[in-house]
């Protein structure tokens, strides 16, 4: 049941599309982890990932600056590419400027019924910022009311809330078994079941999800021995890389990306007060993007907090090339995670990965690892 | 006697090295990598065993490195080269801290522990700028060998200044200094230069500890030990056989390895009655 995932995660598309034949509902592609679900599942609308898909392409040389990153790059092509020719609306909620381009030459070159920029605040440690968003997502509820031509009272979004949150809860508990010795899950197993939950109706994930955390308690993935390590950037849905990284006797145990715990972690717990407040502060407070995490850098803290419950020793920092907002954090998680005896590696990650130059430095960096047992 | 091989299997030369238990080179070789990279490894291996006098089967552990480690198909286990020039650097100047390896198509710059174990390493990203290969281009370009440019480079008074260390457009770049008539000398001083720039801020990122020793094919070149030197504003340590430096490595570890093996084939045997003289005959086997 637990490559369940792997199909969902390798058939997106044709999930989404069989899914509006099922349902007759609508699908969202949204841009950005930091897009209040819950709203939108309160309406009906079934939400979905714009992700990349790992190929060199030629279609958005025209439309998208040389130095924004490979990633936003890689969603517009899929756009372009007519691969998400299936969706009713496109919505991004702010968070980086390359992104937002993919978005709105996504819109510009791609129309759909609906497109929505959610101006999501940046300074999250504002006071201000609750009651900021909690306004804008009053806003948006109007707006996706007349798009779906639904009413979005309360109890929907408390429905949605619920929808989203047990889903949430789920995927951390299945990480938390990954703090086991003997761990029940390989990286690239985890990476599947997170990434399909951005692709799939969050209700039948949660089912398949409920079956795969009764079944990790008595599961070994079988990589005792092997290096606990945990991976750390910003979207990373790279199959192929973790893939090698496991293959040359490591196991990833946790992450720090808005494609593993970054985009669950944190829960909205709705407890009978207003259920908009409650979202706007889930995502003022969840584990945050570095675009947000500033003047106090409060995702280093969770960072060392990880790599210390789940007992890994060392990291992988894997930076899509030319993502300014995570690089300028990597001086300062490098010395957080070293001063915490966890080892760390860096790599700089393009559109396709360049498994051989990576494998080699993947591969000494285990071996600084293995001490006296090299000699 | 107890014999460890290594075998570095570079992009352009495949390099091996057979030890003796007393940690000397019994047998060497070094040969062009070419297309067949397995072929390689097995010639340069039978020909350092045939140098060391001994047959190929006589060396108890063998140990790959270098890109095509996999393709060491005879050999017992892989290391990469960062931890295998690491090693090799250390042997040859036991108080190295920073290994600079210059090879084919990487550079790599290493920090080295007190034991010759890795702290930290970097590598040069996905492009070949900076490597023996832009070496190479810039010979070729100027119509002299890869021997030639090196000690030439060094007559200059005024280096010529270089816009690129892309492999591909230096060509370019030297095509019109040939163009403006500037002097051969300066315009490949201005190459070992430019690469050397290169070279030591890739080094920076690991941090640069006294002493350095320079490793990797690229370290026969005379030009490139003084424009790293004068880079980095410090000596480095330049072995006369510092491109074996990854198969030395390697040789190493297969020797302890081999050693290893041997006490635990040792400690099976059931020593009682033995007299000392045989037990240390059952030693050396």
């Amino acid at each position: 049941m637990i490559e369940k995932y792997k199909e969902w995660y390798e058939a997106r598309h044709e999930y989404a599309v069989q899914w509006k034949k099922k349902t007759g509902g609508k699908v969202l592609g949204y841009f950005c982890t930091y897009v209040p679900e819950e709203i939108l599942y309160a309406a009906g609308v079934l939400p979905v990932r714009i992700l990349g898909s790992h190929e060199p392409q030629s279609v958005t040389e025209p439309h998208i600056f040389a130095m924004f990153c490979p990633f936003c790059r890689d969603c517009l092509a899929q756009g372009l590419l007519g691969r998400f020719h299936y969706l009713d609306g496109i919505m991004i909620s702010q968070s980086c400027l390359h992104l937002r381009q993919a978005y709105t030459s996504w819109d510009l070159h791609i129309p759909t019924q609906f497109s929505y920029y959610l101006p999501m605040p940046h300074h999250v440690q504002s006071r201000h910022a609750v009651p900021f968003l909690r306004a804008e997502l009053e806003t948006f509820r109007k707006r996706v009311e007349d798009w779906t031509g639904t009413t979005i009272g309360d109890a929907d979004l408390r429905r949605g809330i619920q929808i989203v949150d047990r889903n949430r809860e789920l995927l951390r508990t299945a990480y938390e078994t990954r703090k086991r010795e003997d761990v029940p899950m390989s990286g690239l197993e985890a990476m599947y079941m997170v990434v399909s939950s951005q692709m799939v109706d969050k209700a039948e994930h949660t089912q398949v999800t409920e079956d795969v955390v009764r079944v990790l308690e008595g599961r070994s993935a079988g990589r005792s021995g092997t290096r606990r390590l945990m991976i750390l950037g910003s979207e990373n849905d790279d199959v192929a890389f973790v893939d090698m990284v496991e293959s040359a006797g490591a196991t990833i145990v946790q992450d720090d990306h808005c494609t593993g715990s970054r985009y669950f972690w944190d829960k909205v717990d709705a407890n009978g007060g207003d259920p908009l407040t409650q979202i706007a502060e889930r995502y003022v407070r969840r584990l945050p993007c570095p675009t947000k995490d500033w003047p106090a850098r409060r995702r280093i803290e969770r960072i060392v907090q990880f790599a210390k419950e789940w007992d890994v020793a060392g990291a992988i920092i894997i930076q899509q090339k030319f993502c300014d907002p995570h690089e300028i954090d990597i001086p300062a998680i490098r010395k957080a995670l070293e001063s915490a005896e966890v080892k760390v590696l860096f790599l700089e990650l393009d559109v396709t990965v360049p498994v051989g130059q990576f494998k080699i430095r993947v591969e000494a960096f285990l071996e600084m690892f293995a001490g006296d047992d090299l000699f | 006697m107890i014999y460890g091989g290594g075998v570095d299997v570079g992009s352009t030369q495949t390099k091996a090295v057979v030890l003796n238990e007393r940690r000397a080179i019994a047998g060497r070789s070094i040969i062009s990598t070419g297309a067949n990279v397995t072929k390689a490894a097995e010639k340069a291996f039978h020909l350092a065993a045939e140098n060391a006098g001994i047959a190929p089967d006589r060396v108890g552990y063998v140990v790959g490195t270098g890109y095509g480690r996999y393709k060491v198909t005879f050999g017992d286990t892989q290391i990469t080269e960062i931890t295998c020039h690491a090693r090799g650097a250390h042997f040859l100047f036991p108080d190295t801290r920073t290994v600079i390896d210059m090879g084919g198509q990487d550079t790599k710059a290493i920090k080295v522990g007190l034991s010759g174990d890795v702290l930290d390493f970097c590598m040069n990203d996905k492009c070949a700028a900076g490597t023996g290969r832009f070496m190479q281009a810039a010979a070729d370009v100027m119509g002299l060998s890869l021997e030639e440019i090196g000690p030439y480079s060094l007559k200059s008074q005024n280096p010529s200044k270089l816009s690129s260390v892309c492999t591909v457009f230096v060509e370019s770049d030297i095509m019109s200094y040939v163009a403006q008539k500037k002097k051969v000398e300066d315009i490949l001083a201005g190459v070992h230069k430019a690469v050397a720039t290169r070279t030591v801020s890739l080094a920076r990122r690991v941090g640069i500890e006294d002493e350095i020793t320079f490793t990797g094919g690229v370290s026969r070149n005379i030009g490139m030990v003084r424009a790293l030197e004068a880079a980095l504003g410090h000596k480095m340590n330049v072995h006369e056989d510092a491109h074996f430096a990854g198969a030395f490595g390697a040789a190493l570890f297969a020797l302890e390895r081999a050693e290893k093996l041997c006490a635990v084939e040792v400690a099976k045997v059931d020593l009682t009655g033995w007299s000392d003289g045989e037990e240390a005959n059952g030693t050396a086997g």
